[in-house]
């Protein structure tokens, strides 16, 4: 009992190597790859397709291909099935890396190997990154296809929106364990992990834009996480939260594994390691680090904008008159406040009169308006478009206006191809592949010769 | 099973470098002090089950290289009291000492290794991914495997899967991952269910070998002739209440039956 115990360490490899064949051996995943696969090839033809026929025009004109970004058009859709496949049938394949041995009775054993509960729940959120980066590879292979038809793909946006998907995914599969850490059955656990996914569906499409309280809590849905990232943006803030809250259901997971523990004990675990998580999320939604890595600059003025905005040293106060649901102040926020705030060091929004609604401000007479304070300056605008705010901003500080650099506007990527071609790839060839690959991962292993011979076989 | 005898000993004996750990009993050698403290005592351990008494104050104590039989019929508590003192189950009071210390919950997968009933562990996965996992874990040689596999004669299926082995193979299976456990202690749940009359006599031999080697085994088993074949103390266990303990010979005097059997002192004194 003084000594220190060799028995409570073990090698890694032996566990790892075990999740991975688990989450391989079972068909889940399996399953999973096959009906992702008709189903991103689908939605790549069809985006691609759409994409197609708004190029027609940008191919004539350099104007109009201006708005025709291979991310809005082909990558996003495509990602989009991936995303509904993620969070309908993902669970099922991440529950099982914990729900099967608890319901074989094997995590009885598995609780009693030479493994702290952390690291047995930290090898399997590896195996579930391994399983989400399976299940990708026909959404990955969709981007290959797109770059074979010749279309365009910028790698600073491509990567960010991967990220985001990947966050997503790896939320899912926390969230999963979790369930599965606490349900009797793989069953109860579904049914916990399409509660949180489905239920953010609810929430996005009932209360995001409601004022007050039930706008903040459509913030809380699991598909927000995926918004920015979706529009090129990686906002440190969102990273570093949703880390915290993968990290946090992975502890939870830790926490509520071992059956031995009583329940009290895993209660007040529980309730200091949602204190902590909150602890971070709330200190990650005050970081402002957001590069914007879109590669026509949609969450950012131009160039020559951002350059001269940065001369504003000064701390510029804005007041604006307008409710938070007012189609106005939303369009304000997306066109000009958010480009504000990664372009000046010091900038302070406020609201007026706190939770202004529009239906009761008919008789504000200020309503609509939007006040600007630099140093000693002020103005006053209703306009919410860049192209009236920016001349202001610059006229209060003293700033001339810039002049764009010949040579930097976002060109546009129009593309009128025929994506059918890779059809017989998403509902022939790489289904067969994952058959394969299937058969491959259940052929009995090759026994080693010494444990039949040297046992007197 | 013709392997056997020297199975347990090449598993006892095997000689580790430093990054592989001896087997727990080696290591605990040196803690061993010239003091009377059985290996494992169990004192006052209670669990209940809502209103339902599942345990109530049980209390006995094993020492090293022995063979205890927990013994009782369905429902007596033998599992709950192994996976309590295992760990895997809270208990609602009680302790459980190791050479006269406390062993808390979380120190006890160092030194007891239990073994549950009728569990198949990844199912889905051949039989020799399984051993190679646990002896993977335990940092055991081909030899110590080969051992495990010849003593409770697995070999023949190590290609199948979990899932399909029939109900005594799936028994040899936890019988090998237990003897690829390097701990001093195994508690085994039923560990002849499933077993025809000479494989329980194989296996007893296999279990005899082990305690021989200096392990002890707690066994819960409700067969008494098979607790009376293996086991060299018995506790006898009903309705959750240790209702006696000792070996054979102590139990026959307690109840006043010199030929009494196990099942006639068991009908005594419960």
């Amino acid at each position: 009992m003084r000594s220190p115990d060799p028995i409570m360490r073990a090698p890694l490899a032996p566990l790892l190597a075990k999740e991975l064949w688990e989450i391989l051996g079972g068909r889940a995943l399996w399953l999973l790859l096959l009906l992702v696969c008709p189903l991103v090839g689908y939605s790549f033809v069809q985006a691609v397709s759409l994409y197609g026929e708004a190029s027609a025009a940008g191919l004539q004109s350099p104007a109009l291909a201006v708005s025709l970004s291979p991310l809005d058009g082909v990558l996003v859709p495509t990602f989009g099935a991936f995303y509904v496949a993620v969070t309908l049938l993902f669970p099922f394949v991440a529950i099982r890396v914990l729900g099967h041995e608890k319901e074989t009775g094997a995590l009885r054993l598995l609780v009693q190997l030479p493994y702290g509960s952390g690291t047995i729940v930290a090898v399997k959120v590896a195996a579930v990154l391994v399983a989400w980066a399976l299940a990708s590879i026909p959404v990955l292979s969709a981007l290959v296809a797109w770059r074979l038809l010749g279309g365009h793909l910028h790698s600073p946006e491509t990567s960010t929106l991967v990220l985001g998907h990947l966050l997503y995914g790896l939320l899912v599969g926390a969230i999963a364990l979790f369930a599965a850490a606490i349900a009797e059955s793989a069953a109860t656990a579904a049914i916990i992990t399409l509660a949180f996914t489905l239920g953010s569906w609810v929430l996005d499409f009932t209360l995001a834009g409601r004022p007050g309280i039930l706008d903040w809590l459509s913030r809380l849905s699991l598909t927000q996480v995926l918004r920015p990232f979706e529009q090129g943006l990686l906002p440190a803030g969102a990273v570093v939260g949703t880390a915290a809250v993968i990290c946090g259901f992975a502890a939870l997971a830790a926490i509520w594994l071992p059956p031995g523990v009583p329940l009290r004990r895993k209660l007040a675990r529980s309730g200091l390691c949602v204190l902590a998580v909150m602890a971070v999320v709330g200190l990650a939604s005050q970081l402002r680090f957001s590069p914007d890595t879109s590669e026509d600059r949609r969450n950012s003025f131009s160039a020559a904008d951002h350059t001269a905005l940065a001369r504003l040293t000064g701390s510029l106060a804005i007041t604006v008159h307008l409710a938070p649901e007012d189609p106005r102040y939303i369009d304000f926020r997306r066109n000009v406040l958010a480009k504000l705030e990664r372009a000046l060091p010091n900038v302070a929004v406020r609201l007026a009169q706190g939770r202004q609604t529009a239906a009761g401000s008919s008789a504000d007479d200020a309503y609509g308006e939007i006040e600007y304070a630099y140093g000693a300056r002020a103005d006053v605008s209703r306009s919410t478009s860049p192209r009236e705010v920016l001349p202001l901003l610059y006229a209060l500080g003293d700033v001339a206006v810039p002049t764009p650099a010949p040579g930097t506007d976002y060109p546009g990527y129009p593309l009128a191809v025929d994506a059918g071609v890779t059809l017989p790839w998403f509902f022939g060839v790489l289904p067969l592949l994952i058959a394969f690959a299937w058969w491959w991962s259940r052929r009995p292993p090759a026994i080693e010769k010494a444990w039949v011979h040297q046992g007197g076989q | 099973m013709d392997g056997a005898v020297h199975t347990i000993s090449r598993l006892a004996s095997a000689r580790h470098d430093v990054a592989a750990p001896a087997p727990m009993w080696e290591h605990r050698r040196p803690d061993v002090r010239p003091v009377p403290e059985p290996l494992l005592a169990v004192t006052a351990l209670n669990r209940r089950y809502g209103e339902q008494i599942a345990l109530a104050d049980v209390g006995f104590a094993a020492s090293a290289g022995e063979v205890l039989g927990i013994i009782g019929p369905n429902g007596a508590g033998k599992t709950t009291m192994l996976e309590t003192i295992a760990g895997v189950m809270p208990a609602d009071g009680g302790e459980i000492l190791w050479r006269g210390v406390p062993l808390p919950q979380a120190r006890r997968r160092a030194f007891i290794f239990y073994l549950p009933d009728g569990i198949r562990p990844y199912g889905d996965e051949p039989v020799a991914r399984v051993l190679k996992f646990f002896a993977g874990v335990y940092r055991r040689h081909d030899a110590e495997v080969a051992g495990a596999i010849a003593s409770v004669g697995l070999a023949p299926m190590l290609a199948k899967r979990v899932q399909s082995l029939s109900k005594g193979y799936a028994r040899r299976l936890m019988l090998a991952l237990g003897l690829l456990a390097p701990h001093p202690l195994l508690l085994m749940d039923e560990p002849f269910d499933g077993f025809d009359l000479r494989q329980t006599r194989a296996i007893a031999q296999v279990l005899r070998r082990a305690a021989g080697e200096g392990r002890t085994l707690v066994l819960a088993i409700h067969q008494l002739a098979d607790a009376e074949r293996v086991c060299d103390r018995f506790v006898l266990l009903a309705d959750g209440r240790v209702r006696g303990s000792g070996t054979l010979a102590e139990l026959r005097n307690r109840v006043g039956l010199s030929d009494a059997g196990l099942e006639d002192i068991f009908l005594a004194l419960t």
